[in-house]
């Protein structure tokens, strides 16, 4: 009996049904979907991580270096677990050539540092997407996910080296997982050959680098073994860096697609909640008579609930398991990148556990809410339900006295404006779903502005400059730095250039234990940066510091930092913190200059005159300069950091906008539904005391306007407000070094064209929602 | 006296099934007539396709010389708002409005008077119906009697030129269906003319002419003159409208 009511009712209010059935699948396949992706991110990441097991601890050389005396400090220093010396040979994109069956192109535009390498024996190793550590033979080559992303280089393709008048082919053999360089901010790649090739090749092509690495108990012991190396006076001509800044930059990308899954998720469990309850409401508004039929006849509010509950039971057990099936199926779609990157992860049982959970709670928690709502049955008398027709209105007011008081306002605006005005909570539903879809749209939208925008660079560390010039380390120091300021103080197409002089600085760490700060000094220092907090150093006494140097020091703007130089020790005032993703994170800005300690670094930030040369003026220079200098223009420094991250952040905005799109027509269409429905007896009056259907058909886009305009305004402000502390939270979860971002508005997408699109789009589908209307006729209504 | 209505060779069919029969008749200008007959016998149908409120499928309706049988949705509200208006057994109120604003709506859409004059006209209506008082409530908060004639102040707000009803007592009580008939004689005295279909006998007893439906055709009609309000009068009235009635076999 009582299924046979609950298949009757199934097929006779099927509208209603249909829209309570997808509210709930959405739900629990983005709940599913974002627990999937999470767990596949972090257990793929963290797979990754030790199988490969990058150093905590990595200092880059180039030339000559004293092995032996590396491995006799590594041995005597105590924090030191395990540690290895890896070659690599640096070539340039130019010596590579990849030939396949539709391709033949070098990779002289890559503008990532090529090095290549043999496979190590135990740690730091590069493994095929199934985690396998990769072995190759004569021949054969491994490419990394970011070359195989950046030119479609695939298995089988042909590889061409040569420099020095040498010439060797291989044939790819593996795509490699690098867990320590598989991000293009890290600004340089490694190619695997054979031990043999490898050994053939060494000392004939390229240049020789050197990667010294350690291992500790605890990765963050990093930074004091970092101190200690230093003032070893060890190889250190290249970038070191640790293991916090290399997770920062390898994960970075695909732990923002997580956070703004997560973030995309949530606000869709909201809006199918809201829908619920909309849904229930209209069904049980639309059965008012049947229940007080059923408490006429004596079924308690227990009996009938029951009734309701089992079929609401149904329907969630259906959706929800329909949401779980649908978000399995879709998995591999939005994990795809992930297993690219971090290596394939066969779906783990915690995966399975988690999921099965989520949809669980989601079931759950449906169908308490749906109990909550069900409550209202029991206030429902027999006389509200059958003599009355009150319903489960009773309690609520109608609108208040006052239309025959408006002056000006047409009549159709006035009835609109008046029910939107003082009924809102049964436009809620639109509103919400708007707000939630403007805000759903523009966080990521301005994320990716924000990723995209050249400024972003001055979150990095990196001020905003045409032409970044840097000295590197190294013998030719000090004549390289000569050379380039000659050079630039004679060129006659620079604007303006500023240089800052990198020099190491002994201070102590928050338990008195030495370590070296690395402070950029000069008269633009720290300018042009962003800061998480304070502000540039001014004076001969400030110092800004880089946020993982302000964590390690554990100090604050205004504390001050004790620096010893010169056999003296002088106490300087931290004016600001700000973050920083160069020189491994660990930097510092000073305008002091500490001119009788030796330089490490130079480097220069120019502006050129005319800003359509700047790439050929950067090709000029690094011809000139030669070894040993650095010429980067700006934008294509941007493009080659950040462009991994924008690349895969578009085109998940373009999911999500189509989807707060779609989410948005599709939910105002079954709520336009219900509420015609619900509104048939009011139509029928209007038409009846001579509203044309012109007329209501205006009213209702009014309607429809208003509400959608106040949730784009609400979501707007929301959207300014909350959507980038909502970021920086995310940021701050997921432990990146990127503490603070501060979004950039896509003023056009944010004020002109989200709100355009989504409000036509949500009117259209209302316009067509209301044409149904011409299927009323006052008669068939009236004899009701 | 002119002719507000003409009905003629007026039909209409639901699928198979035709309702009503070559219907021809004229309604002069402050008539006032009355439509009984059997459930079934179209006489409710026959008021919503001479009203507007739905079209015959042949025959043709003419309003003050018009023809409104074949008008589109624009046009037919338009008559409807300005020319017409329409009691219902239920009242219909729009429940999100007071009840003056129920009264003063049709008003403000017509726009041929300003927002003033509609407001004065609606007090001057609330006064005579005896609905002034609770002008502010909300319908939920008044009796069935004031809702109904709130449905007449709104009806007579654009003064129309025919007042249609619907059973407008039928859920009414017997003190009730007194008072609201009162007020439809008091408008039907000023000018306005009304057509009302009913059951009730006595309702028909206020009516100048009534006209029995038997079958989708027009079977009878009975003229009973001008409504006054004395005792003898009305005991007339009844007397000749219950033994006609009697003899139609209602």
């Amino acid at each position: 009996m009582k299924w046979s009511i609950i298949k009757n009712d199934f097929i006779r209010n099927k509208t209603i049904h249909l829209a309570l059935f997808l509210f709930m699948m959405f739900s629990t396949c983005l709940a599913v979907l974002s627990v999937i992706t999470a767990v596949q991110t972090f257990t793929s990441i963290s797979t990754l991580y030790e199988i490969a097991q990058p150093p905590h601890f990595l200092q880059m050389h180039k030339g000559e270096i004293d092995q032996e005396e590396i491995r006799s400090f590594m041995k005597k220093n105590p924090l030191v677990t395990y540690s290895q010396i890896a070659t690599m040979i640096d070539i340039y994109g130019e010596n590579l050539t990849v030939i396949g069956p539709n391709a033949h192109y070098d990779l002289s535009d890559c503008r990532l540092d090529i090095g290549l390498v043999k496979q190590n024996a135990t740690k730091d190793l590069l493994l095929d997407s199934s985690h396998q550590k990769v072995t190759l033979g004569q021949g054969e080559i491994g490419i990394p996910v970011l070359l195989k992303e950046m030119y479609g280089i695939a298995i089988g393709e042909h590889i061409i080296l040569t420099d020095n008048s040498v010439r060797k082919e291989f044939v790819v053999k593996e795509i490699i997982l690098d867990s320590m360089m598989n991000s293009p901010m890290v600004s340089s790649t490694r190619i695997l050959l054979s031990d043999k090739d490898f050994d053939e090749l060494v000392g004939i092509v390229g240049e020789i680098e050197y990667l010294v690495e350690a291992y500790f108990s605890n990765t963050k012991q990093a930074n004091d073994f970092k101190t200690a190396y230093e003032d070893a006076s060890l190889a250190q001509n290249g970038q070191a860096i640790t293991y916090a800044m290399i997770f920062t930059l390898s994960a970075l990308t695909d732990i923002v697609m997580v956070l703004v899954l997560l973030l995309v998720s949530i606000l869709l469990i909201i809006v199918s909640f809201i829908c619920v309850k909309f849904s229930i409401m209209a069904a049980l508004e639309e059965e008012v008579r049947e229940i007080g039929t059923m408490k006429a006849i004596g079924l308690s509010f227990t009996d009938i609930r029951a009734l309701y509950l089992t079929k609401y039971r149904v329907l969630a057990l259906v959706g929800v398991g329909v949401g779980y099936v649908v978000a399995l199926l879709c998995s591999n779609v939005i994990t795809k990148h992930i297993s690219s990157t971090f290596g394939y992860i066969q779906t783990s049982a915690l995966t399975g556990v988690l999921s099965l959970a989520v949809s669980v709670l989601v079931f759950l928690l449906i169908t308490y809410y749906c109990k909550k709502i069900l409550k209202k049955i029991r206030k429902l008398t027999v006389v509200d339900a059958l003599v009355s027709g009150k319903g489960f209105d009773k309690d609520t007011k109608s609108i208040k006295d006052g239309l025959h008081t408006a002056k000006k306002l047409s009549v159709n605006s006035l009835m609109a404006t008046r029910e939107v005005l003082h009924a809102y909570k049964n436009w809620i539903v639109v509103f919400s779903v708007v707000l939630i879809a403007v805000m759903m749209i523009m966080v990521p939208v301005n994320l990716l502005y924000t990723f995209e925008a050249p400024e972003f660079i001055t979150y990095m560390g990196s001020s905003l400059e045409d032409i970044l010039i840097e000295v590197e380390n190294g013998e030719q120091l000090e004549p390289n730095y000569t050379k380039v300021k000659q050079i630039l103080e004679n060129d006659s197409s620079i604007k303006n250039y500023y240089e800052y002089r990198t020099t190491r600085v002994k201070t102590t760490n928050s338990k008195h234990v030495p370590m070296n700060l690395d402070i950029d000094s000069g008269d633009m220092a720290g300018n042009g940066l962003q800061y998480l907090s304070g502000k540039a150093p001014e004076g001969q006494h400030e110092l800004a510091l880089s946020f993982l140097n302000a964590d390690e020091l554990e100090k604050g703007v205004g504390d001050t930092v004790e620096l010893m130089f010169h056999a003296t020790k002088q106490e300087f005032v931290i004016s600001g913190i700000y973050q920083d993703v160069t020189s491994g994170g660990l930097t510092a800005k000073s305008k002091r200059q500490f001119p009788f300690l030796a330089a490490k670094k130079y480097s220069f930030s120019v502006n050129l005159k005319d800003s359509a040369v700047i790439v050929g003026k950067a090709v000029e220079w690094a011809a000139i300069f030669g070894a040993g200098v650095t010429v980067d223009p700006m934008e294509a420094f941007i493009n080659q950091t950040l462009g991994g991250v924008t690349k895969q952040l578009r085109t998940m905005v373009f999911a999500i906008a189509l989807l707060g799109a779609s989410l948005a027509m599709l939910i105002t269409v079954l709520f336009m539904k219900l509420r015609l429905a619900k509104d048939l007896s009011e139509i029928t009056i209007l038409k009846a005391i001579g509203f044309s259907k012109r007329d209501i058909h205006m009213q209702y886009m009014i309607k429809i306007g208003l509400v959608s305009l106040s949730g784009i305004l609400a979501g707007v402000v929301l959207t300014n407000f909350l959507g980038e502390k909502i970021v920086n939270a995310a940021l701050g979860i997921a432990g990146l070094g990127i503490k603070q971002v501060h979004l950039i508005t896509n003023l056009a997408m944010e004020y002109l064209i989200c709100p355009i699109v989504l409000m036509a789009l949500v009117l259209l589908v209302t316009a067509l929602v209301v044409r149904t209307i011409e299927n009323y006729t006052i008669v068939s209504i009236i004899k009701e | 006296m002119n002719t507000v209505l003409e009905v003629k060779n007026l039909r209409k069919s639901f699928e198979d099934e035709q309702v009503l029969h070559d219907i021809t008749f004229k309604v002069d200008e402050g008539e006032f007539i009355a439509i009984m007959g059997q459930s079934g016998s179209g006489k409710s149908t026959l008021l919503y396709s001479i009203s507007g409120m739905d079209s015959p499928t042949s025959g043709n309706v003419l309003l003050c010389g018009k023809d409104i049988s074949r008008l589109d949705d624009k046009d037919m509200s338009e008559i409807r708002l300005k020319q017409m208006g329409f009691v219902f057994q239920h009242s219909y109120l729009l429940k999100n409005l007071s009840i003056r604003d129920n009264i003063v709506l049709p008003g403000f859409k017509a726009g041929t008077l300003s927002r003033e004059e509609i407001n004065q006209n609606a007090d001057e209506l609330m006064k005579k119906t005896g609905i002034y008082a609770v002008g502010s409530h909300d319908i939920k908060q008044v009796s069935g009697g004031e809702l109904q004639r709130t449905a007449i102040c709104r009806a007579l707000i654009n003064h129309p030129d025919i007042l249609f009803g619907d059973e407008p007592t039928g859920s009414l009580n017997s003190s009730t269906t007194k008072e609201v008939m009162d007020i439809i004689n008091s408008v039907n005295r000023e000018g306005t003319t009304v057509i009302i279909v009913t059951h009730d006998a006595k309702v028909a007893t206020r009516a100048s002419r009534v006209i029995y439906l038997m079958d989708g055709n027009i079977h009878a009609e009975l003229a009973l003159g001008s409504y006054e309000d004395d005792e003898q009068s009305k005991a007339w009235r009844e007397k000749i409208v219950s033994e006609w009635l009697q003899k139609q076999g209602f």
